[in-house]
């Protein structure tokens, strides 16, 4: 498929990866003064507790894979689910216990967000800000550091215009399509991607799309084209002459398949695999790494006003307003009492 | 060994302080406690900074040319952009500037210092555009709150200029060191401080995230009329000095007895037939300096880079034209 969204050109006018400066005096500021210090930590009682109640750490055996937020008292949580999926050992923390085992039961595949499920009772459960309106320049406060008993806060600011991310490369089924001369035919087809998880294989040939007929690979961008990340698409193919009906649902390109690092990704540390195709972020300037994604975004006051849900790179990090996680959680939750029922009632 | 590098320091400092107007002594409230004592203090902070964030972000451009962006910031109404040496690129280069609105407006790139990594850059267009005050008097210590915008990664309109808070954290005559984090794009970019003035203009970064590079406004301050004035400045890392006898005309000339050149043949795709030269032009002078024949002339363009503007002053039917053109490389 050809239509690439723009990109961003790889030689941006950067800042050179150097550090040429500071051969002469300088003066420095003590560490515990920064704006991450422990000084400036030190203020955050409020979000500081918060953290302790309802933020939850999750662990893929012994590593911190990411955080999560409580939102039933029964033992529900929601993280991050791109960062857990692939983990078979998921354990997860409040506080200072630790509980085990942990089971996906519900997910959300636009938002990139998962419920969990381990057995609890009584939990604090997340409190949250009466809206996500925050204007920027408002302090924002995320989890940092960790320990087995403890949270540690970070700390920073919103930074830009809440808005929708799109999708890098835009939304995609997930095959590269051969125009034959019999028709359209599946070419490469990551297994990751939604088409192959609906049962599409290679060697397949495409009939429809969204109930329309399609001849070239032109029309299949048509149809693509402003597509958004968790669509359900049905796609119509042929295989050993045989008319298959699929619901595939969609995933960024960069998601699918892979991306190439940019010069800016060089400098950013270890950034979100998933990092673009949400419907609508805050932004802030938190630093962090992958796994400090999933967890709450708080105020000063130890509110939450969303959920972390990605940091992009070095400068831009990226949380699902509470507005649109209320309604995420809300969902979710419906889902899994559906799943759990059906599999109450399923015949054995 | 240290001590001794601060007293070298210090003593610069305070050079610098006896040669400019006396400082303001009069400093920001958010930074009268080394840290804010409660919630109160971290408020006022957020309160300072969203006063003025609409005004700086106003003025904060982003800086296109070639395949690259960069930032920059608008210090008059009448379009004096500072950035960094390494984005302008060089003396005179055509740049495109995108204002916050998403207007684009041509810019020509006037003087910088290749060692500190400053330079200006002048708005073509007509004015007024908004503008930020610049703090030449140099009130920013060590330690101060500060915050920074850029167009991080390119110009996207729906995000706007990314805003980002820290401190200084680290403080030299040509260097200044803050936690805002930056980020590819941002170059160029300005650091205010809390009354929304402009103190730095953003460099480079580290692999650290700590690591975040200023040039401090006192260094623009020091060459201010140099850089006003177009001047390429020392030789250092941040942009390459033009290269002298890279540049090309490409026509074909003879004397023609009279102490006139006359244009006998213009080269296919070169610079001098965009421009408009033709065959049985007469070449009086280059740049203001009148040449008298077809050696004069040659010596002047060995003078000249791949890239550089000349004006051409011509007569053709008798009247005199001027044309202006880049010259193509060798």
């Amino acid at each position: 498929m050809t239509n690439m969204k723009k990109m961003i050109p790889t030689t941006l006018l950067m800042l050179a990866v150097c550090m040429i400066s500071f051969t002469q005096g300088y003066e420095t500021l003590e560490s515990e003064y920064r704006s991450n210090g422990s000084l400036m930590h030190g203020l955050l009682e409020r979000p500081k507790q918060s953290l302790s109640q309802f933020s939850a750490v999750i662990y893929s055996g012994r590593k911190e894979i990411a955080y999560g937020i409580v939102v039933e008292e029964t033992g529900y949580v929601i993280t991050k689910a791109s960062e857990v999926t692939e983990s078979s050992d998921l354990k997860l923390r409040i506080g200072a216990t630790q509980y085990d085992p942990v089971q996906i039961v519900a997910t959300d595949p636009a938002w990139d967000v998962c419920l969990l499920k381990t057995d609890a009772t009584g939990l604090k459960v997340v409190h949250f800000a009466d809206n996500g309106q925050v204007e920027q320049g408002t302090w924002v406060v995320t989890n940092g550091a960790t320990t087995r008993r403890e949270r540690w806060p970070q700390l920073g600011i919103i930074s830009a215009n809440a808005r929708e991310i799109r999708a890098e490369g835009g939304a995609v089924l997930g095959i590269e399509i051969k125009e034959e001369k019999s028709g359209l035919e599946i070419g490469e087809i990551p297994e990751k991607s939604g088409a192959y998880r609906a049962g599409l294989r290679k060697g397949d040939k495409i009939i429809k799309i969204a109930d329309q007929k399609i001849t070239k690979r032109d029309d299949v961008a048509e149809i693509m084209k402003d597509r958004r990340v968790g669509e359900k698409i049905t796609v119509v193919y042929l295989r050993k002459g045989k008319q298959v009906t699929a619901e595939v649902e969609l995933m960024g390109r960069a998601d699918t398949f892979g991306a190439q690092q940019t010069r800016n990704d060089t400098m950013s540390g270890d950034y979100s695999k998933r990092r673009s195709g949400f419907p609508r972020v805050l932004q802030h300037d938190v630093q962090g790494n992958r796994a400090t994604v999933g967890g709450p975004l708080l105020d000063l006051e130890g509110r939450c006003i969303g959920m972390n849900i990605a940091r992009a790179n070095r400068a831009e990090s990226f949380a699902i307003p509470v507005e649109e996680l209320r309604d995420v959680i809300s969902r979710l939750l419906t889902q899994a009492m559906k799943n759990k029922a059906d599999a109450t009632v399923a015949p054995r | 060994m240290k001590t001794l590098l601060l007293v070298f320091f210090l003593g610069l400092l305070s050079l610098a302080f006896a040669q400019d107007q006396p400082s303001d002594p009069k400093r920001l409230p958010v930074n009268d406690k080394k840290v804010p004592a409660g919630v109160e203090d971290m408020l006022a902070i957020e309160a300072a900074l969203k006063s003025v964030l609409p005004a700086a972000r106003n003025a904060t451009v982003c800086l296109e040319l070639g395949q690259g962006s960069g930032s920059g910031v608008i210090i008059s109404a009448d379009g004096l952009i500072l950035t960094a040496a390494h984005v302008a690129g060089g003396v005179a280069k055509d740049i495109t500037a995108i204002l916050a609105d998403g207007r684009k407006i041509k810019c020509e790139s006037l003087g910088l210092n290749s060692e500190t990594d400053s330079a200006m850059v002048k708005i073509l267009g007509k004015g007024p555009f908004p503008f930020v005050e610049v703090d030449k008097s140099d009130r920013t210590r060590l330690g101060d709150w500060v915050f920074s915008l850029g167009h991080s990664g390119g110009y996207d309109k729906d995000r706007g200029a990314g805003v980002r808070l820290g401190r200084l954290v680290k403080v030299a005559d040509s260097t200044s060191q803050s936690d805002c984090t930056l980020i590819g794009g941002d170059s160029g970019g300005p650091l205010f401080d809390m009354a929304g003035r402009l103190i730095g203009i953003h460099s480079r970064v580290g692999t650290n995230l700590q690591q975040n590079m200023h040039v401090p406004i006192r260094e623009f301050v020091r060459h201010w009329d140099d850089l006003v004035a177009g001047k390429f400045i020392g030789e250092g890392p941040f942009a390459e000095k033009p290269k002298k006898g890279t540049g090309f005309l490409g026509v074909g000339t003879e004397d023609s007895g009279d102490g006139k050149i006359r244009v006998t043949k213009i080269g296919r795709e070169s610079v001098a037939e965009t421009a408009g030269l033709k065959v049985g032009d007469f070449i009086v002078a280059i740049d203001g300096k009148k040449l008298k024949d077809k050696e004069v002339m040659q010596k002047c363009l060995k003078d000249k880079a791949a890239d550089e503007k000349i004006t051409i002053l011509l007569m053709r039917e008798g009247k005199e034209k001027e044309i202006t053109l880049r010259l193509g490389a060798r």
